[in-house]
């Protein structure tokens, strides 16, 4: 029996670690996997998400709608970063990266001006459960569940929908797409707007277990560019298995040495394995199937 | 005999493509600055002065980015991690060392060293890995965040190398300043008129250093790196020894700013290697013109001051205005605003010696 | 002995079997050109030489050296100099700085700046010497890079259809100027679509057609092959 919680105790944590990394790392990954771009304000459009669900649930609406709402109004933002910032820069990925990271410290420290150093919380729901020794939180369970809800929403999105074939086709081959009278410009501002959205889902659902502060945004950054690292540009082939490979590494860690061991264990790994796989995972099975 | 014509040769390098400033004019405006400097402490109180070396700090890191980012096209976002490395390596072996005998001289160069080590490390995985562009980015500045992170739970009286704690959040302090030996009792470079001398005296040593640096052969072949890397390669180049050595000298630069910063306010913390700290240096370099020393200078200079005044002045706008400052830069002037000025004045004067 | 030579060398992506099996052989002081319908393997086959892919299976010799594995700079230093199709030169730098670089390795400091001159007047570059690469013309940067790839002095010269986009008096020159070299000393390998081109300057030609080595001779052998001329033509009717 010992041995069974035990490993309850280390699928729970990998759990964790996985719907952790998916979440933050998917909106990252679908802006840099569509348009070639790091939006260094990723954090940002978390910090969004999270404290306009925050805001709605105060106001006594369910969670649920909660972080729709803040998944939205993150996506809205995005949209409007797009058209003022992104797209006149699309022939310039690497300056879209300063660009964004501008942005980032314009919104945290505006965020602390108007809002103030920290946001009231709407505490952790769902309470807990026992298995063996350790109580474990429900909720976290949920947020497990939501991670793989949202690559099979992704997948769905990208392989059955008339956005997800256009916008593939606009990647691939963007003159193409326009000569066949796609609006490209559009795709681009949905495809940002998705990732943005994403972006906010992942601050929206992790809210209720977080302090909300201006710079918590930060917080999720290193999952993420870790995961995309490693993932390479594609989100199904790379940012899901790159979850797992990164899951595993720093659940492992966390249980052993601390969740910042987890963390710095992680970073290593990745640093090593750039200098196996440059191009990520999905660029080492691309280059297979090519 | 030799050697003094390949001096001589080498000295020529302080001047070259690679370098915007060039030529009797630039030179004259260049000596009427550094004499302006020198003779700045004659007319100032000396606690403003000692205050002001604060600048000259950062201009290390500064420069080391423009030769990592301008020069060689590679993205280091995460230079503060150097800056915190040496900051804190100062710190921990000053503190065990103590300041006689000229230790701290070597406690800087020690310091020095591991970041440039920690750098070479680092960036033989990079670099080696042929990563590149946005993800060379990514990587750096997860450093750094990592980094941050991990001073910042080292409260515990556990966390201790020799006599130093590290303090984590809070930070380290009391390490002591840098000391000179001299006859007749050691020179200790509190914020003074003394240490303002010594940090310009660096200053202009590394930055003539890094001109000729960018002039020579070596410098050819980063630009040509940040221009092509494949066509560099195929001429016979092994890109990655270069981009390794960019890297660390780059990477030890900012160590310098880490060691003088934390000597000259006796202070270090985590939050100096964060995401905030992180960002500054790149609107520095981003702002004045990173593919220039000189650009790199004036524009790193003048934000600094700018940011400096609006913080005195107790605004919290300041660093609304950096990320403004950055974002109009690369929509408006993506070569950074001084250049784009040179640029500006440039194609006047030509258009009216044309006209006339 | 031949001074390049591929045993066997085959290259797949996925199923794809891009160069399959190439035995090929080039003599020292040989101007050879690769031809052959889009899509026959000529680019891949010449980035296998260059180390920018490595194969799956087989061997290249250089000059007797097995080079299979080794690194594209190590190559070059070994003797193999390239000009890409696309001009692959330093846009922002001036045009004796990119000569410069490619000068500075081999060519001691004292006589760099004669060598620079020689070769700017060689390519007919001089008045555009303090110009930015990236404002020259098409023709321009063409003949840069590949000066920029004869001034490492090698013994193989590979060019990757060096007379895309450029006049037909242009292309003549670069003829001309190929086989001067050639004449020097220099074995030239190039994969080119002119046929006048190759007529001009190729002693031997080698048709390549889905990966393979299709058919091997003289200019003339090669157009009277009937062979030759139908996967041509079933490429202009596909």
């Amino acid at each position: 029996m010992e041995f069974l919680y035990a490993i309850f105790s280390f699928l729970y944590q990998f759990g964790d670690a996985f719907a952790f990394l998916v979440l933050s790392a998917c909106g990252l990954a679908v802006i840099f996997g569509m348009m070639g771009v790091i939006n260094l304000a990723h954090g940002e459009f978390i910090l969004c998400g999270a404290y306009v669900s925050t805001s709605v649930a105060h106001m006594g609406l369910p969670l649920p709608v909660a972080i729709a709402a803040g998944s939205l109004a993150a996506g809205i933002a995005g949209m409007i970063v797009e058209l003022v910032v992104i797209r006149p820069l699309y022939k310039r990925p690497l300056d879209t990266i300063v660009a964004t990271w501008g942005i980032s410290m314009i919104v945290t420290q505006g965020t602390l001006i108007v809002l103030g150093t920290t946001m009231a919380g709407s505490g952790t729901p769902l309470g807990s459960f026992v298995v063996g020794d350790y109580s474990y939180s429900t909720y976290r369970v949920v947020l497990m569940g939501m991670a793989l809800a949202t690559l099979a929403a992704l997948w769905l999105m990208f392989t059955k929908t008339r956005f997800g074939i256009l916008a593939r086709a606009t990647i691939q081959v963007p003159h193409v797409a326009e000569a066949l009278g796609v609006n490209t410009n559009l795709v681009y501002s949905l495809t940002f707007g998705l990732g943005a959205a994403l972006a906010g889902l992942a601050g929206g659902l992790y809210a209720p277990t977080m302090t909300l502060v201006p710079t918590m945004g930060a917080a999720f950054m290193v999952e993420a560019f870790v995961t995309v690292v490693v993932g390479g540009a594609d989100i199904f082939l790379g940012t899901a298995p790159a979850a797992v490979v990164l899951g595993l590494i720093k659940a492992t860690l966390t249980s052993w040495q601390g969740q910042l061991a987890g963390q710095i264990g992680m970073l290593i790994a990745v640093i090593i394995v750039i200098r196996i796989l440059p191009r990520g995972i999905s660029g080492k099975i691309l280059k297979e199937r090519a | 005999m030799l050697d003094s014509s390949r001096r001589a040769s080498i000295l020529r390098l302080v001047e070259g493509p690679q370098t915007m400033g060039r030529g009797p004019g630039f030179w004259t405006g260049f000596g009427l600055v550094l004499l302006g400097a020198i003779a700045y402490p004659f007319f100032a109180d000396s606690y403003d002065v000692g205050n002001n070396v604060y600048f000259f700090n950062w201009l290390f890191m500064a420069m080391g980015l423009s030769l990592i980012w301008g020069y060689g096209g590679a993205l280091s976002f995460g230079q503060t991690a150097f800056f915190g490395v040496a900051g804190y390596s100062y710190g921990v072996l000053t503190i065990n060392l103590g300041d006689a005998y000229g230790l701290t001289l070597l406690s800087l160069v020690l310091a020095v060293g591991i970041s440039a080590l920690f750098a070479a490390i680092l960036g033989y995985f990079l670099f080696f890995g042929r990563i590149s562009g946005v993800f060379l980015g990514i990587v750096t500045l997860s450093v750094t965040l990592v980094l941050e992170r991990f001073m910042a739970q080292t409260a515990g009286p556990q966390w201790a190398i020799g006599a130093a704690r590290l303090n984590g959040f809070n930070g380290m302090g009391a390490m002591p300043s840098l000391t000179i030996p001299w006859f007749g009792g050691d020179i200790t470079l509190y914020p003074d008129v003394a240490l303002y001398y010594v940090t310009l005296a660096l200053l202009v040593v590394v930055y003539l250093g890094l001109r000729i640096l960018v002039n020579s052969r070596f410098g050819n072949v980063i630009v040509a790196i940040r221009e092509n890397p494949m066509r560099a390669e195929m001429l016979g180049y092994d890109i990655r020894k270069y981009q390794l050595a960019t890297f660390v000298i780059g990477s030890a630069l900012a160590g310098l700013s880490g060691v003088l910063y934390t000597s000259w306010g006796n202070y270090i913390t985590p939050a100096s290697m964060g995401m905030t700290a992180a960002s500054l240096p790149i609107v520095w370099v981003a702002v004045g013109g990173r593919t220039d020393l000189t650009t790199t200078m004036i524009g790193t200079l003048a934000v600094l001051v700018i940011f400096q005044s609006l913080t005195i002045h107790g605004s919290q706008y300041a660093l609304i205005v950096m990320g403004a400052l950055l974002v109009i830069t690369v929509l408006v002037a993506p070569k950074g605003i001084v250049i784009a000025l040179v640029d500006l004045f440039r194609r006047r004067r030509s258009r009216q010696e044309g006209g006339a | 002995m031949a001074i390049l030579e591929t045993r066997q060398l085959n290259k797949r992506f996925g199923g794809l079997h891009v160069t399959g099996n190439v035995d090929f052989a080039l003599q020292p002081g040989e101007m050879h050109c690769l031809i052959g319908p889009n899509g026959a393997g000529k680019s891949t086959f010449f980035k296998l030489i260059l180390g920018e892919h490595l194969s799956d299976s087989g061997q290249i010799l250089y000059d007797g050296a097995d080079i299979t594995r080794a690194k594209p700079f190590e190559r070059i230093r070994r003797g193999i100099s390239v000009k890409f199709q696309v001009p692959g030169i330093f846009r922002e730098l001036s045009t004796r700085q990119n000569l410069t670089i490619a000068l500075q390795h081999h060519v001691s400091p004292q006589v760099l700046s004669e060598e620079i001159d020689r070769l700017l007047e060689f390519l007919k570059l001089a008045d555009d010497r303090d110009k930015q690469a990236g404002n020259l013309s098409h023709g321009q940067k063409q003949w840069l890079e590949i000066g920029m790839a004869v001034a490492l002095k090698p013994q193989l010269l590979l060019l990757d259809e060096p007379t895309a986009g450029m006049t037909p008096d242009e292309t003549y020159a670069t003829g001309a100027m190929l086989q001067d070299l050639n004449r020097a000393g220099m074995t030239v390998l190039a994969v080119e679509h002119d046929m006048a081109f190759v007529r001009q300057i190729a002693h031997q030609v080698t048709v390549l057609h889905l990966g393979k080595i299709f058919a091997q001779g003289t200019i003339d052998e090669i157009v009277a092959d009937e062979r030759v001329a139908a996967i041509y033509l079933g490429e202009s009717d596909a």
